[in-house]
């Protein structure tokens, strides 16, 4: 992090954004932003518009107002699958698998719309990502077979495969067995350590708090606390908002 | 401008059975999370079973009316029990994948089954009251009357159902969680028979209807199938008010289409069309259906 | 990528061949329908099975190929062979134009906006009964000069390989991926970088060709050509004849077609009772094998075991 070259450079920034449902307001006003070789943990209660700003940066929902700038550039309005290409990769909160592919082809797309890859050489680097995640000896398995926690590593790696520059992880551990779960663990901060920046969404604060260097708090639609694990713990607006909800 | 009159009067009749036939449409949607694409085979299974119940059992044409729709709620509850029941299973993959298919699949095996069973030629049961009635320049037949009249009153009786009754409570439970209707003590699978059965009754209640007005024959429910997609779109998917006011919006509408189309021997034939037209340009404004409810997603 | 072992492609083809020497022209007359249907079945499969775009407005898109074609040839005088051609391409751009209309359409949006679709393209062909004769028919000028059935069987039959061969090398290709991991999930596929819109135009353009091609085959063979060829229950037949052989195999589907047209032709006795037939039928495996009846079988004669689509 503070050995990246340009320590202060951002890599991704909400502008003020909202989003509404029908009469609820999801997202009210965000700024955030997350600078390369962060490990960024977003928290908040359930309903406090998490998802909705993950799925604002990812490009599969597009913003009321506001905009969203991804190294520098404007991409407010430009769709998923090109932000995808820049490098963002995401799970989601619900693992989202091609459940009827095997395992490796959930891996060899997005490995293929790189058209001046081969299909060996995309095939060659999906195995290898399945080794580093350990599902390696699961490649010909459908991937609706899997358990949970298997197919929480594979969209990992389903994501790894763009080789992205920004991981957005939703949920990574939610109904994850303990064992496979401090294997996620693990693994995300080796990705973290190879130079990747995370912003990693969890609504439990406990585990959180072990794996980011920077906290940041939703409630109701908005940021209530920005800063580090030690600084949002004994903030009284996150206290009040877990608790009064 | 007197057949322009003539034309919103019967548009309205035909808008009052498109109501009909579109909440029940509109009502399996909402508890079985399913589009029924053999709704327009029960509408024409309805017009069988009223023209058969007069002409073997003899019955008078009221009581076989109410024969038809007794008869189409359980032969949509029988179809329910023996095809659907996949569809509130754990195990079961791409259930709406499923839905569409088992029901296109019956409206074709049910289509040609009544090719056979009925013949292929029109065949127009009695009169409910012979005889027309004359206000000024407005004409109508006493069937045209009757049909927008007891339409009128199935459309009342479900709304006062789906309001007052405890039927009507335990449908509206399910059809906005499954799961927590089953926590209250309402079996699911009693529901949904009952959703489907009083779909299929409804829409069996509008083939009998219009059986003296247009006669019958098998590919009747092509049509209204598609009128009662275009309502029930145009309504908002599961709502019964928003296919009420849409299903005699949308027959008045064509009705006057007709009337003012400027190439009469065309006119009857866009006008379906135009119904139709209404609902593409429906779906490409919003492809999720206008006023959708909570369930956008089927699964 | 999954090889079509070449003994059964061998096998298959001698047995054409020998089929044609043996059977009566009324046999190969049912031969050459099943084969225009199993273009219809396979590139539906394509598009439901693989894609996962379970339209109703395929067969709209046969009859459109066929209509253009017919009256391209009878107003300007194109050679037929053009004629289907310009079918084709039609169907191949009206198709892709439904498939970036019906972008944000799921599940039973998609299929009521494709079964209005059709219904629209029906009601005009009805209507129009000055360009098109209406129900009546229109008369279409045949592809040959000759009433022997054995040119157009071997045509046919040079159509349908050549169709299958180009839908697998679609269906194994990178596209073909897109297609199904966009039937598995939109969202997951385009935050893996898929272009959903392109993809769903493909696979829509794809589909509506190749259901041109049969539509337009069709009329120049048979002669006549009503819009009932766009009718819902033409329609059901393809679906049918798709998902008995199985929707995720374009082979299986081919199967299907030639199994419902030659068994409808075999039950001629029991007059329209096999259309109930079908329909039950149809209800039964989508209730009991939802993967179709030949698409395990086939899977089997191929061996593979192995998943499809399998990188090498």
């Amino acid at each position: 992090m503070t050995d990246s070259p340009v320590p202060d450079e951002t890599l991704i920034r909400a502008d003020a954004v909202h989003k509404r449902f029908g009469g609820i307001t999801a997202v009210d006003g965000v700024v955030f932003a997350a600078r390369r070789g962060e490990l960024v943990g977003l928290i908040g209660p359930n309903g406090s518009g998490k998802t909705t700003l993950v799925n604002l940066l990812t490009g599969h929902l597009a913003p009321d107002s506001g905009e969203i700038f991804l190294g520098g550039h404007q991409v407010t309005h430009l769709p998923a699958y090109r932000r995808a290409r820049y490098g963002v990769g995401r799970t989601f909160q619900m693992s989202q698998l091609f459940r009827r592919m095997t395992v490796l082809e959930n891996m060899l797309v997005p490995g293929l719309t790189f058209p001046h890859l081969s299909r060996e050489v995309i095939a060659a680097r999906a195995r290898a990502h399945l080794r580093f995640l350990g599902l390696n000896h699961l490649e010909t398995l459908p991937a609706r077979s899997l358990s949970g926690g298997q197919q929480k590593l594979l969209e990992l790696g389903r994501a790894l495969m763009l080789d992205p520059t920004l991981l957005l992880l939703d949920e990574p551990f939610a109904g994850v067995h303990p064992t496979l779960r401090d294997g996620i663990i693990e693994r995300i901060l080796q990705l973290h350590a190879s130079g990747r920046t995370f912003l990693i969404v969890d609504h439990d604060i406990e585990a959180i708090q072990q794996l980011a260097t920077r906290l940041v708090v939703m409630a109701r639609g908005r940021v209530i606390a920005d800063g580090s694990p030690a600084d949002v713990r004994g903030n009284r607006a996150v206290l009040a908002a877990y608790a009064g909800t | 401008m007197d057949y322009a009159l003539v034309q919103a009067a019967n548009g309205l009749v035909l808008g009052i059975i498109f109501a009909v036939i579109a909440v029940g449409l509109t009502l399996v949607f909402a508890v079985l999370k399913i589009v029924n694409f053999a709704h327009g085979e029960l509408y024409m299974m309805g017009g069988y079973f009223a023209y058969y119940a007069i002409e073997l059992l003899g019955l008078s044409p009221f009581p076989a009316l109410a024969a038809a729709i007794a008869a189409s709620f359980l032969l949509a509850a029988l179809l329910e029990r023996t095809l659907l029941t996949p569809l509130y299973s754990e195990t079961t993959e791409r259930k709406a994948e499923y839905g569409i298919l088992i029901t296109f699949g019956l409206s074709v095996a049910l289509r040609n089954l009544a090719l056979i069973v009925f013949g292929p030629f029109p065949l127009r049961p009695p009169s409910f009251v012979a005889g027309v009635q004359q206000w000024g320049p407005l004409i109508l037949t006493n069937d045209r009357l009757v049909a927008g009249g007891v339409g009128l009153l199935v459309l009342m009786a479900v709304v006062y159902i789906m309001s007052r009754t405890a039927a009507g409570h335990a449908l509206d439970a399910v059809s906005q969680s499954r799961e927590s209707a089953a926590i209250v003590g309402i079996d699911p699978r009693l529901a949904y028979t009952l959703g489907f059965g009083l779909g299929g009754a409804l829409a069996g209640a509008a083939g009998a209807l219009m059986g003296p007005i247009f006669s019958l024959s098998p590919s009747m429910g092509i049509l209204p199938d598609t009128q009662a997609f275009v309502i029930v779109i145009l309504g908002g998917m599961g709502s019964v008010p928003g296919s009420i006011v849409a299903g005699i919006l949308i027959g008045l509408l064509e009705s006057l289409f007709t009337a003012f189309f400027p190439d009469p021997t065309r006119a009857l034939s866009y006008s379906n069309a135009f119904g139709v037209l209404i609902l593409m340009v429906i779906l490409i404004l919003r492809p999720t259906g206008l006023l959708g409810r909570r369930h956008m997603q089927m699964e | 990528m999954r090889r079509v072992r070449v003994p059964v492609v061998l096998a298959l083809a001698a047995a054409a061949v020998i089929y044609a020497q043996v059977v009566s022209s009324y046999w190969l007359h049912i031969a050459i329908v099943s084969m225009i249907y199993g273009i219809l079945a396979a590139s539906w499969a394509l598009l439901a099975g693989y894609a996962g775009q379970f339209s109703f407005g395929h067969m709209a898109f046969a009859s459109l190929g066929g209509y253009t074609s017919a009256l391209l040839v009878q107003w300007t005088h194109l050679p037929i062979p053009l004629g289907m051609a310009s079918g084709t391409v039609v169907c191949a751009v009206l198709g892709s134009l439904i498939g970036w209309v019906c972008l944000r359409m799921r599940g039973p949006y998609l299929a009521i906006f494709t079964l209005a679709f059709a219904e629209i393209v029906r009601i005009i062909l009805l209507t129009e009964y000055a360009v098109t004769n209406g129900p009546a028919g229109l008369r279409v000028p045949h592809l040959l000069g000759t009433p022997a059935k054995l040119p157009y069987y071997y045509i046919a039959l040079g159509l349908l390989a050549v169709c299958l061969v180009t839908m697998s090398a679609l269906a194994h290709s990178r596209w073909g991926f897109f297609f199904r991991a966009i039937r598995e999930d939109e969202e997951a596929a385009a935050a893996s970088g898929v272009h959903v819109v392109r993809a769903k135009m493909y696979a829509f353009a794809a589909a509506s060709s190749f259901a041109g091609l049969a539509g337009a085959f069709y009329a120049h063979y048979i002669g006549i050509l009503t819009p009932e060829l766009g009718s819902p229950d033409q329609m059901g037949l393809v679906v049918a004849m798709a998902i008995l052989g199985g929707i995720e195999s374009l082979p299986a589907a081919v199967g299907g077609a030639a199994g419902v047209e030659t068994l409808q032709e075999a039950l001629r006795s029991a007059g329209a009772w096999r259309f109930v037939l079908f329909g039950v039928l149809l209800l039964v495996t989508m209730r009991f094998f939802r993967n179709g009846l030949l698409q395990p079988a086939w899977q089997r004669l191929m061996h593979a075991g192995a998943s499809e689509g399998k990188v090498t």
